[in-house]
């Protein structure tokens, strides 16, 4: 699906991506972690296109992103605010979206039905622009576009930061269905452990720009992950839960 | 605590993005706010001698007296539209330990620093030391300038606090518009009272009774309290913005449909411009152009070429003014814009769409200065056609060179977001090109053919726009991730 070879981008003498070779296969659930500043928003973009890359490429079904447009056709994503036009009423951008898919606005109502779930009564009809609408709400509106395209590849970045418990929960359930029933090929990012090993099968842990680990999910993973990220201090820090406890 | 707010305020200014960056720009602006000022000044300096001229048979300092109110009833009028409210800015110490009244105290303190509070001195302290010094004496003096300051300082915060009232309910500035609509036509129209009467009668007893400038002065000082009291009753950032939470329905244009995704891209540019302000004023300004034409046509004493530029403005302002910004209207979301399954080609024949709609309805507003002639309005098309083939393609082949990004919800006035060298050398070939074109011709008497080679011109460009849209997606393809950072720059 995604193949990446040399992937390399430098600002200002510091390495933020640096990927020498690559692969998702079709049909994978890749979670894609790391601290702040490891590279993973700056990934996403060199793969839809957005940042050129200072050395090598992407290819998307085997077609070089740049440049392109054949890869758009089936790739949904959503990184952040700045993916959706925020003085339409989320109505109207989805109609638009929906437009450019070939969906006239019968099919697109039609679809939206199956979302109402995700939605919870919060985002149609309610007479705001999304520039009105929480983050998190615009966050269901974004996540609920690429759905609407039908991709092959969706990519979320972020997705569950800023949407609540409920909302966390159905969108997990949509990833794994998306990914299960439909074949999709799903690249989140978080920096939620848990819902990361919840939800993808493969894990790709940057650091720095680089890829220091890829890890089918398995029953350990969680633990090896928060060992990464607590820097060693997971067994210490346990002790010192329970101290507090203690105090009380 | 009040240094340290302005040392935020200084920095604020100096680190803005849009302040900050181009050197040029602050040197432009700095150079006609020193202009209009020499101006003012001057206007000042030799109030007396135009007043003298302006009404002979009255005594200069009796005309003086009665020229202050109207000033000063026209100042608000300004301020209404131009002056900008110092608002948001506290929004990062309203949640820590600062006391509310060092935080409001310094709101209405740092209005003061506004230039509509300049002006009133500037233009009638120099008529007061010349005229009514020698007259009256050092008190009136003394008493004038008090009472002048006092009815800036009056006029300051009855604005802000009109506007700000008027964030919440847009009717408040309908009816202070209404109320100083109706003071005006009840005198200069319905001659109901007269105001330099009423002016003079204050300014004329102050001369005798040094006691009045109480008046005015009471009168600012207990402007400052209201304000002050409704800012601090109101320190609340959903009423200090200017969000208002009425019900936003969407909105169809059935005919755009017929063009499929073009027609899509046009009806949400449409939104874009009805839907935020500074676009909007954008349209408006070129509304306001359409009567551009009355003050050339009317005025026998225009050169012929003129006709030309007043008719590429008239039925193409929109294009110069909204398209020099072109593409960072869409700044905000231009990633959305590149990811999703929108061809460059299709996004540039919206734009030709949308300037070729606008620019079609400014003509056929134009159309009723056929009462000026049938030439005219022959010109008007002629440059229509110019500004839909030549004038689009320049515009949108500058904007493949505009990487700065536009914030949608800031007002027009002052706002210098965005602006940058590439509106500078836009204008040039805007202006140039079809005088270029034009001017030949006319050196050898040779007018009508200069119409028909810039109708021709215009005609041919209108033909060959696809390969304009080749040529500028290529230019975009080289360009666009340096636009796309550009804007992802706040």
């Amino acid at each position: 699906m995604i193949e990446i070879k040399n992937l390399k981008k430098v600002y200002n003498g510091v390495t933020v991506v640096n990927v020498p070779s690559f692969e998702i296969k079709r049909g994978e659930s890749i979670g894609l972690i790391g601290n702040n500043g490891a590279g993973k928003t700056t990934l996403f973009r060199m793969i839809l296109d957005l940042i050129r890359p200072d050395e090598g490429e992407v290819l998307s079904k085997g077609q070089v992103v740049a440049g392109g447009e054949e890869w758009k056709n089936y790739t949904a994503s959503y990184l952040d605010e700045g993916f959706l036009i925020d003085y339409l009423t989320p109505e109207e951008y989805l109609y638009f979206i929906g437009g450019l898919h070939g969906q006239k606005k019968a099919q697109v109502d039609e679809y939206l039905l199956t979302l109402t779930e995700f939605f919870n009564g919060e985002i149609i009809r309610k007479g705001k622009y999304i520039r009105d609408l929480s983050k998190g709400n615009q966050c269901k509106v974004g996540v609920g576009a690429c759905l609407l395209q039908k991709p092959d590849l969706l990519m979320l970045d972020e997705p569950f930061a800023n949407i609540d418990p409920s909302t966390q929960f159905r969108l997990k359930n949509i990833l794994k269905q998306q990914n299960k029933q439909n074949g999709v090929t799903t690249i989140v990012s978080s920096h939620d452990l848990n819902h990361v090993t919840d939800v993808c099968e493969r894990i790709l842990l940057m650091e720095k720009g680089r890829i220091i680990k890829d890890i089918a999910t398995s029953s350990s993973t969680l633990a090896e992950l928060e060992e990464y990220f607590g820097v060693g201090q997971t067994v210490s820090n346990t002790t010192f839960e329970f101290d507090r406890e203690e105090n009380h | 605590m009040f240094s340290l707010f302005f040392t935020h305020e200084l920095k604020s200014f100096w680190r803005s993005a849009n302040t900050g960056k181009t050197l040029a720009i602050k040197i432009v602006m700095g150079i006609l706010i020193l202009i209009l000022f020499m101006y003012v000044l001057a206007l000042g300096l030799f109030l007396d001698r135009i007043l003298e001229k302006a009404q002979p048979n009255e005594n200069l300092t009796v005309a003086f007296c009665g020229i202050l109110l109207i000033y000063y009833l026209y100042d608000i009028l300004l301020r209404l539209q131009l002056q900008e409210l110092p608002t948001l800015k506290v929004q990062p110490y309203l949640h820590l330990p600062v006391k509310r009244n060092t935080v409001v105290g310094y709101l209405a303190f740092t209005a003061l620093f506004s230039f509509f509070n300049l002006w009133p001195i500037v233009l009638f302290v120099p008529f007061i030391l010349k005229i009514i010094l020698p007259a009256s004496g050092a008190l009136a003096v003394v008493t004038f300038i008090i009472a002048i300051i006092a009815l800036a300082l009056l006029n300051n915060y009855l604005a802000l606090y009109i506007k700000r009232k008027a964030n919440l309910n847009g009717f408040v500035l309908l009816i202070a518009g209404g109320l100083l609509a109706l003071i005006s036509a009840g005198d200069f129209v319905w001659h109901l009272f007269s105001l330099s009467k009423i002016s003079y009668l204050f300014f004329g007893n102050l001369i005798k009774m040094p006691a009045l400038v109480l008046l005015p002065l009471i009168l600012a000082v207990v402007m400052y309290y209201i304000n002050f009291a409704y800012l601090k009753s109101n320190l609340y950032l959903e009423e200090l913005t200017t969000r208002k939470n009425e019900h936003k329905s969407s909105t169809e244009f059935p005919v755009l449909d017929r063009f499929g995704r073009v027609g899509d891209l046009v009806a949400n540019e449409i939104k874009l411009i009805l839907r935020n302000k500074r676009p909007r004023s954008a349209l408006t300004m070129g509304l306001l152009f359409m009567f551009y034409g009355l003050i050339f046509y009317t005025n026998p004493a225009m050169p012929k070429g003129f006709n030309i530029f007043v008719g590429m403005f008239m039925t193409g302002i929109f294009i110069i003014n909204y398209g020099q910004f072109m593409f960072s209207w869409q700044g905000a979301h231009f990633d959305g814009i590149m990811v999703s399954k929108v061809k460059f080609a299709d996004f540039l024949k919206a734009k030709y769409m949308l300037f070729t709609i606008v620019s079609t309805v400014a003509f056929l507003l134009t159309v009723p200065y056929a009462y000026f002639g049938w030439k005219i309005v022959m010109i008007h098309f002629i440059m229509y056609i110019w500004n839909i083939g030549v004038n689009t393609t320049v515009v949108l082949f500058f904007a493949n060179r505009n990487y700065k990004r536009i914030d949608l919800s800031k007002g027009a006035s002052f706002n210098w977001e965005g602006v940058g060298a590439t509106q500078l050398l836009l204008s040039f070939p805007l202006m140039l090109m079809p005088y270029l074109v034009y001017w030949p011709f006319i050196a050898f008497g040779l007018q009508n053919t200069a119409y028909v080679v810039l109708a021709s011109i215009g005609i041919l460009f209108i033909a060959t726009r696809n390969f304009w849209i080749g040529k500028l997606t290529a230019d975009f393809e080289t360009k666009k991730y340096k636009i796309a950072e550009g804007f992802r720059n706040k």
